[in-house]
């Protein structure tokens, strides 16, 4: 659409309708162009409500902000549904539906937010300035040359020209030493490089450079820690789940991948203060079977369970080992017909996108999606990496995840705390390492952008559902305490 | 509150095509919602309903975008957008930033509008405005992410503003050929307000601007003008809401004779003698703060500065978001331009659609001749030669 493709009728300034040349039943082009969804058959109507709306504002009684802001607003895209739910919210105020109680370790009011964030402020100012190093433009020329070279020698690993990605690498090293990697583009780059020459020197088939479960555990607590993903994204998955839940006695969270159990004391909790009581809460956890000995799974379940216990909420664990994804049959679940079910999948369908080793006629993502299908959950909860780091050329993987990356640790920047920021760095560096340096079944991170798993959940017989403004808010509020933009701005790449 | 709804309502439908009422309206209602008469915001529920999109990479009809980091302690963000080139590849990340190739290359820095409360850089309505800024000027826009009032008040977003206008001054890749950067202050609304006012400390600090261009600029004062009597309520903006915005804005216990909203008033600074940048000043005959905006273009020719009004009889506010009126057109022409390097001087041209005062010499609108702030017959010319 160029800057004058849109104009429909140009020039007409009378109320009549300017979209005369465009079919009735398509959405308003011009306003699809500033987010909103509007056919152009209905613009009559949705004026005359807009108009409805404003008299009832004007003659309602009460604080009209107040009312409206205690509302739970659903896809403002949607002019008219919108329109609508504020017109019957103002001659009918339903009461507040159950939210998530404050985060548990940051309770914040309206009026102490600003005294938080100013110390918040001041802490943080304080140790930028011994971060912050002059960066000269040598040093950032390098920082130029590094990427360059870094982009052409994944291009010479991708044409199997292996004598020269290894000679790239080698001046990649001394390069480094010209720039400071103890931040920006030094660091990412060293990562990055590491990985590479993992994949030209080190020989196929040695171990995945993944590390034991154990590992990997105690590195994604500290992601968790470290930044606000995972808060924001459990937050926001549970708020989801709550809201399914409602009116359901018995319901069973189905969680892909237990780990340390961190999405669930806030939900046991919400579920706690529910009005008209708890329900009864079966949580199943699914996670890789433990190596020493050890029932990790259970140890996990076992402190929920207290939690749960010491809150009122009926509880009642039960733990999956399973090596891979694809392992899990529905039956281990022991879902029963009566229970509202949620499943939760925390950054592991990316997993299942490797090709089929079995000999099974469908891919194991068809598999899995088709067995939570047919569980009927109430709702299932996807978190994912918004990246497309599962293209089939290497130097596309390459580019974009150097691109995705640098922009992961530039977020990390701004987290203060030790151990967590340097072990929250280990974590993503496995991740690079995997997208970089594996192939086949070994490779699993295959991040794929939202538009893609759209369309794979809605032919999986998904429909999605939109986040309310409440659970908006509560992680907004939550993200306003890292001192992140309360919209998440990233750089990338879109499909 | 203004008098009879039935009749306002019917009104401001007369002028603007359909879509672009309900966009309009749809805003004023959801402002309404926002705005709390103990003078708070509920910036939640206005980041939930603001449409807003992503940068993107790829070009998308010539144009591409990214987000930049411009000073990490405030959180000041600003989108990029470049003009793709036609034979080139789609840009990896690598070449976001590389140097623009070209003799000239305007920089437009853009001040989203909002009454300094809302939208915000990566708002939709703002995101495709600046889109086709690059494609109607063939400039690099930078379009900046200033904090907001109530919880920013003045001088925040003046500060963001003179922040990004450094930022963008020593971008060594958005130099033109002659090793500088050629620069260009863009805004609506408040937006057109933070552009005068980044202007002036440009001139104090001798960063020069080459350009101010202000849509429907955001200027006030304490006394009640002519237009704001008569247009109050009548379309889309009621003298309430602007007052509620600029107790927002302006410091506690300020009145609206500060300079920062009416910076040719009583307590104004004179900017005779100053290099000031030449400025396109558009305004709408519908928008109720019109003298306030008459009344500036006004102080800056009486300052000996370069002034083009554009005054558009039937326009409303927001009549540049949406690309289905004739003022639209118009406006985009002249930005166009405005920015381009073998632009010179004109006598200014009345845009009134009157055919009686169209083309006419030195006249540059009709109205009717009120007193007070109001607007008669003015001559504003451009000095010849100076460009």
């Amino acid at each position: 659409m160029g800057p004058y493709d849109s104009a429909i009728s140009a020039g007409s300034s009378s109320g009549s309708s300017s979209s005369s040349s465009s079919k009735p039943h398509e959405i308003d082009g011009l306003l699809a162009g500033a987010g909103y969804k509007v056919r152009s058959s209905d613009l009559r109507q949705v004026a005359q409500r807009l108009e409805r709306l404003e008299t009832v504002m004007v003659n309602t009684p009460a604080d009209v902000s107040q009312l409206a802001s205690d509302a739970v607003h659903y896809n403002p895209s949607d002019i008219a549904s919108w329109v609508d739910t504020l017109l019957s919210e103002l001659n009918h105020p339903v009461p507040l539906p159950s939210d998530l109680p404050d985060f548990p370790d940051l309770v914040v009011s309206p009026l102490n937010q600003s005294m938080v964030s100013e110390a918040w402020t001041q802490q943080h100012q304080n140790i930028s300035h011994h971060q912050l190093m002059a960066v000269t433009a040598t040093e950032e020329d390098s920082g130029i040359r590094l990427v360059h070279t870094l982009v052409m020698c994944a291009e010479s690993v991708q044409r199997g020209e292996l004598a020269l990605a290894g000679s790239l690498l080698e001046n990649m090293q001394a390069l480094l030493t010209r720039v400071n990697t103890g931040c920006g583009i030094g660091k990412v780059a060293g990562y990055f490089i590491d990985a590479l020459s993992c994949r030209v020197f080190a020989p196929q088939g040695t171990a995945s450079p993944y590390g034991s479960s154990y590992e990997i555990e105690v590195l994604y607590h500290h992601f968790y820690e470290a930044c606000p993903y995972l808060k924001f994204a459990h937050f926001t998955a549970n708020q989801a789940i709550l809201e399914a839940f409602d009116g359901h006695d018995c319901v069973h969270v189905i969680d892909f991948n237990l780990m340390h159990g961190l999405q669930w004391p806030a939900l046991i909790q919400a579920l706690a203060l529910r009005p008209g009581g708890p329900p009864m809460l079966r949580l199943t956890g699914i996670g890789p079977p433990s190596p020493d000995g050890r029932d990790s799974l259970r140890e996990i379940g076992l402190r929920l369970a207290e939690l749960a216990r010491s809150v009122n909420v009926r509880f009642a664990f039960r733990g999956v080992a399973a090596a891979r994804l694809e392992d899990v049959k529905p039956w281990m679940l022991q879902v029963s017909p009566k229970e509202a079910v949620a499943v939760n999948s925390i950054m592991q369908l990316h997993r299942l996108l490797g090709t089929n080793n079995n000999n099974t006629r469908n891919l194991p993502i068809e598999i899995v999606l088709g067995w939570i299908r047919n569980l009927n959950p109430k709702i299932m909860t996807v978190v994912e990496q918004e990246a497309d780091h599962n293209q089939v050329g290497f130097l596309d993987r390459f580019t974009e995840a150097l691109y995705y990356y640098s922009t992961m640790f530039d977020s990390l920047e701004a987290c203060a705390v030790q151990p967590e920021k340097a072990l929250a760095e280990m974590y993503i560096q496995r991740e690079i390492c995997n997208v970089v340096c594996c192939e086949g079944s070994a490779r699993v991170e295959r991040h794929e952008p939202l538009a893609k798993w759209r369309d794979r959940l809605t032919e999986a017989g998904f429909k999605p559902l939109h986040l309310g403004s409440n659970a908006f808010k509560q992680a907004s509020m939550l993200l306003t305490l890292f001192q992140l933009r309360a919209t998440v701005w990233r750089r990338r790449k879109d499909v | 509150m203004a008098g009879s709804n039935e009749v306002n309502l019917n009104e401001s439908r007369m002028v603007v095509p359909l879509n672009t009422w309900v966009l309009i309206s749809n805003f004023k209602l959801a402002y309404n919602l926002l705005r709390r008469p103990d003078g708070t915001f509920n910036r939640h529920l206005a980041e939930f309903l603001d449409r807003k999109v992503q940068a993107n990479a790829n070009s998308i009809d010539g144009v591409y975008s990214f987000d930049v980091i411009i000073d990490r302690h405030t959180s000041l963000l600003s989108r990029v957008y470049r003009p793709a080139n036609a034979e080139e590849q789609q840009p990896t990340f690598i070449d976001l930033e590389k140097p623009v190739n070209s003799e000239v290359c305007p920089v437009i820095i853009f001040f989203h509008g909002g009454s300094f409360a809302h939208s915000s850089a990566n708002s939709a309505i703002y995101d495709t405005l600046c889109r086709r800024l690059v494609g109607i000027c063939k400039a690099v826009v930078v379009s900046v992410n200033y904090r907001r009032a109530p919880e920013n008040p003045y001088p925040s977003a003046y500060d963001d503003g003179w922040t990004a206008l450094k930022w963008v001054n020593s971008r060594e890749w958005l130099r033109s050929m002659d090793s500088k950067v050629h620069i260009y202050l863009a805004g609506d609304s408040s937006g057109g307000n933070i552009v005068h006012n980044v202007a002036l400390k440009a001139e104090e600090s001798g960063i020069e601007v080459l350009g101010n261009i202000l849509l429907n600029p955001m200027f006030g004062g304490q006394e009640r003008t002519e237009s704001e009597n008569r247009l109050d309520g009548r379309y889309f903006v009621t003298l309430q809401d602007r007052d509620w915005y600029w107790r927002a804005f302006l410091p506690e216990g300020e009145d609206r004779d500060h300079p920062a909203c009416n910076p040719f008033g009583p307590r104004s600074k004179s900017l005779e003698g100053i290099e000031f940048p030449k400025s396109l000043v558009v305004v709408a005959g519908l928008d109720l703060i019109q003298d306030w905006q008459l009344a500036y273009a006004k102080g800056l020719e009486e300052a000996g500065q370069k002034v083009k009004l554009l005054y558009l009889e039937k326009a409303t506010i927001g009549f540049y978001l949406l690309p289905n009126n004739d003022h639209f057109y118009t406006v985009m022409d002249e930005i166009s331009n405005f920015v381009s390097s073998d632009w010179t001087g004109l006598v200014v041209e009345c845009t009134s659609l009157d055919p009686h005062l169209a083309g006419s010499e030195c006249i540059c609108f009709g109205g009717n001749q009120v007193s007070g702030i109001g607007y008669g017959f003015m001559k504003l010319q451009w000095l010849a030669g100076a460009v």
